[in-house]
């Protein structure tokens, strides 16, 4: 498997440097490159990533942050009916620095993205962040004066849900894909432990995963009845 | 002064009223009132010169008989290029007053000419002093300064932009301009514009006795209900006075409806009050309505009516759910949305979508009911008075509710009127103004519902009038479930858009006419139009400037809430913090209402 690799010390802020600020570099699984060096710390490593990385994914704790139209859908998804319980994200935190991770639900403002940067960098590793809804992702039916055309030209960003705004279950979805990312997630395991870098897997892609099943589909139901 | 005689000209004066009060003024000012504008806006538009505009205003607000206590709304509107003028007084920016009587029931538009080289107006903010936020916009958006303005800044747009976006030469789209970059120096320059400076608002750091902390909640505050930013100066725990920032939530939709078709234009009205769903297209396409000259058959009003009273319920629910979690209560959301989620089970069923259909189109709707819509409607009316009669016992009935909202953030009818309050939050006040009822549109005159009122016009009463807004909403539907009259769901109109298939098909000619009709949009008749309706959260209207294309040449979008959050100042001073939050719960306003 390949992974993309950010290193702690890339993330540290330099005059005048574009955001995001991490640097992201392709590389092989780094269990390989233990094992070309001939020291095999492997089955202990293995084990102890994917315990922890099971820990990660089933608590993640999501930053009450909503900027529109989506944020309604996502509350929609973290009540009754839709139970976001079941998936371990339930404890929505107030404040940036006991959350896990951030949904972009909704539009990114020229005159708000300072304040979601800021908000970003309060937020404390491990994070990641969901880009919730058109506009996050690509500015969608927005391209006006006062809209970032996708909070990405800023933020690095692990999921996209596609929506205008996406229901509650896209949502939950996309919430279940950072969870499988997190799985294949190597994180270093103490500051004195390994290589100190972030290497995220880089997940397939949806689209092309459901492709066929979806060009699959010939009939559509009328919408001239319930 | 000349009354314009214009081939579209249609001065729908309402009976005598408008023409006693527009000869008393003509004989009061004489030449200071340089044209009267006939439109289809529905009442009387006059051209005022820059020096009487004071006057008059003063004038009409003090007038012995209905007064016109409302500014309801003020803006502007960049005329340099526009080509159908008819006679109107030569102008490069018109600043217009659109003030309401509610006492009289009748509303009335000023209008003053500026030319580019000098753009200046004298304040209005003496007479009416909600003008303070309209004219900051105007300021914003325009480029027009104020005479005597308190604090004339930057409102929507970050107070480190270069330029006013709606002048016609302001670039619509981001992609017209560089991409967006963000860089740690500009991030350092963003932060630092952003600091809250005291003395900008001429306030005091201190004061004999007590040191002043200013607290700064938002942008992002669980219960500032989005993107809100309000700077509080605190002595304690009390506040002595507070300073709302909004503009967070700008997505330029005025701007934006000057580049997109008249039909096209529909998507953008849902996400203004984004939990209003088909109810912000009610406004829009009335007023298009009005400009192509089309009516519209008895059951896409009253197709229209349910959808959007069902918005009202699904828009009432939220409220509720989020009113009661900022007064620390963590259930009721839960329960509310349950119930939201059985309404957008009956709105996805005939719409095809949830929080934004974009259902209704110019002369009529997307598509006809589907079969079996009843069953679902009648499922969700006798799904709900059980649970709102929960809610009150429970919730309403709650004695830490009422000890927080109780006589909290109360006011009266008169400072409403002053800020340009309405909807439910003018009616917890007891004044009974409610547009279904004294200006009947969409066939709201054939429904047997009742206007609840409040008394105290407190944070309680604004809770409670909601629930009871829902039971007549229900009641509403239940109408309509039993009398839905048969017919057409698009009007037999040439500008109806999309035009109905079955007319394209016939020869070549109808085929190249419903391909324009579709590809380029309509073209409307130049003229100017308006329409206002009781949205979830108050008076919503839409202003529409025709220059005779396939565009708008200028939309004003009037929200409610925009008003409600520049009242709240006035309100809190002497307050206390957890008051505030009971305030802004009760209030009901989301930002996309505010900055559009």
């Amino acid at each position: 498997m390949t992974y993309t690799l950010t290193r702690v010390e890339d993330a540290l802020a330099a005059e005048n440097e574009r955001y995001p600020l991490e640097k992201r570099e392709r590389v092989d699984d780094p269990m390989q490159q233990q094992v070309h060096r001939s020291v095999f710390t492997g089955k202990l490593d293995e084990v102890l990533n994917s315990t922890v990385n099971w820990g990660r994914k089933h608590s993640l704790w999501p930053y009450n942050f909503g900027l529109s139209c989506c944020y309604v859908e996502m509350t929609t998804a973290f009540t009754a009916p839709h139970d976001v319980a079941r998936f371990g994200a339930e404890v929505i935190r107030a404040s940036p620095r006991q959350a896990d991770f951030m949904v972009i639900a909704g539009t990114c403002f020229v005159k708000m993205a300072p304040v979601i940067q800021q908000l970003y960098d309060q937020m404390l590793e491990p994070k990641w962040v969901i880009s919730m809804g058109s506009c996050a992702n690509s500015g969608g039916m927005y391209d006006i004066y006062s809209v970032v055309q996708g909070v990405d030209k800023f933020l690095p960003v692990d999921v996209y849900v596609p929506g205008c705004p996406p229901r509650p279950e896209a949502f939950l979805q996309g919430l279940q894909l950072l969870q499988d990312s997190i799985q294949e997630e190597r994180r270093p395991l103490s500051w004195v432990v390994g290589d100190q870098g972030v290497y995220r897997a880089e997940m397939p892609s949806q689209r092309e995963k459901h492709r066929d099943r979806r060009i699959q589909v010939t009939e559509l139901r009328t919408p001239d009845s319930i | 002064m000349s009354v314009d005689t214009a081939d579209n000209s249609t001065v729908r004066a309402d009976g005598q009223h408008n023409s006693l009060l527009v000869a008393q003024l003509r004989e009061q000012f004489g030449g200071q009132l340089l044209h009267e504008q006939g439109t289809l806006t529905g009442m009387p538009v006059l051209w005022v010169s820059r020096g009487a505009l004071v006057d008059v205003l003063t004038t009409l607000r003090q007038l012995p008989e209905h007064p016109f206590e409302m500014l309801f709304d003020l803006s502007a509107i960049d005329e340099r290029l526009r080509s159908r003028r008819h006679g109107l007084p030569e102008s490069d920016f018109t600043v217009f007053y659109q003030l309401l009587s509610v006492s009289g029931n009748r509303d009335i538009l000023l209008k003053v000419a500026l030319s580019e080289r000098d753009l200046s107006l004298p304040t209005v903010t003496p007479v009416y002093r909600n003008a303070n936020w309209y004219e900051r916009e105007v300021w914003d958006m325009y480029g027009v300064r104020f005479e005597g303005h308190p604090n004339l800044s930057r409102i929507l747009m970050p107070p480190t932009w270069n330029g006013h976006p709606l002048r016609k030469d302001h670039h619509a789209r981001a992609t017209e301009v560089d991409p967006y970059e963000m860089t740690v120096e500009s991030q350092e320059r963003e932060q630092e514009a952003m600091q809250f400076q005291p003395e900008d608002w001429g306030m005091q750091r201190q004061s004999e006795s007590t040191e002043f902390m200013f607290l700064n909640l938002g942008p992002n505050h669980p219960s500032a209900h989005g993107a809100f930013r309000i700077v509080l100066q605190l002595d304690g725990e009390e506040i002595i006075d507070c300073v709302p920032d909004i503009g967070y939530h700008h997505r330029g939709a005025e701007k934006m409806a000057e580049r997109q078709s008249w039909h096209s234009f529909i998507p953008y009205t849902d996400r203004i009050d984004y939990v209003g769903g088909v109810m912000n297209n009610l406004p829009y396409v009335m007023a298009v309505e009005k400009l192509a000259g089309i009516e519209v058959t008895a059951r896409i009003q009253t197709v229209r009516v349910m959808m959007s009273e069902l918005f009202r319920i699904t828009s009432h629910l939220l409220f509720l759910g989020t009113y009661l979690q900022d007064l620390g209560a963590m259930s009721p959301v839960f329960y509310t949305f349950t119930d939201r989620q059985k309404g957008y089970e009956v709105i996805e069923a005939i719409t095809g979508f949830r929080m934004h259909p974009a259902w209704f189109r110019i002369g009529g709707l997307m598509q006809d009911l589907p079969k079996g819509w009843d069953k679902l409607v009648q499922g969700f009316v006798d799904w709900m008075p059980a649970r709102l009669n929960e809610y009150e016992k429970v919730m309403m009935e709650n004695s830490m509710v009422r000890d927080r909202t109780r006589h909290i953030a109360a006011f009266d009818t008169a400072n409403a009127l002053d800020w340009g309050v309405t909807g439910p939050n003018l009616r917890a006040t007891g004044c009974d103004f409610d547009l279904r009822k004294q200006r009947p549109y969409s066939g709201y005159e054939n429904f047997d519902f009742e206007v609840p009122l409040g008394s105290n016009g407190d944070a309680f009463d604004r809770g409670q009038l909601r629930i009871e807004e829902m039971r007549q909403s229900v009641k509403i539907l239940q109408q309509c479930v039993n009398n839905m009259p048969e017919g057409d769901y698009k009007a037999d109109h040439p500008l109806t858009t999309p035009p109905p298939r079955e007319r394209m098909l016939e020869h070549i000619e109808t085929l190249i006419t419903h391909f324009l009709q579709v590809s380029w949009g309509p073209v409307l008749p130049a003229n100017e139009s308006l329409q206002m309706v009781e949205a979830t959260k108050g008076i919503n209207s839409y202003y529409l400037t025709s220059d005779g294309s396939t565009m708008s040449y200028r939309t004003r979008i009037r929200t409610p809430s925009f008003p409600h959050l520049q009242q709240i100042p006035d309100l809190m001073r002497g307050g206390f913090v957890p008051d505030l939050i009971a305030h802004l719960g009760s209030l009901d306003f989301v930002m996309a209402d505010v900055d559009r």
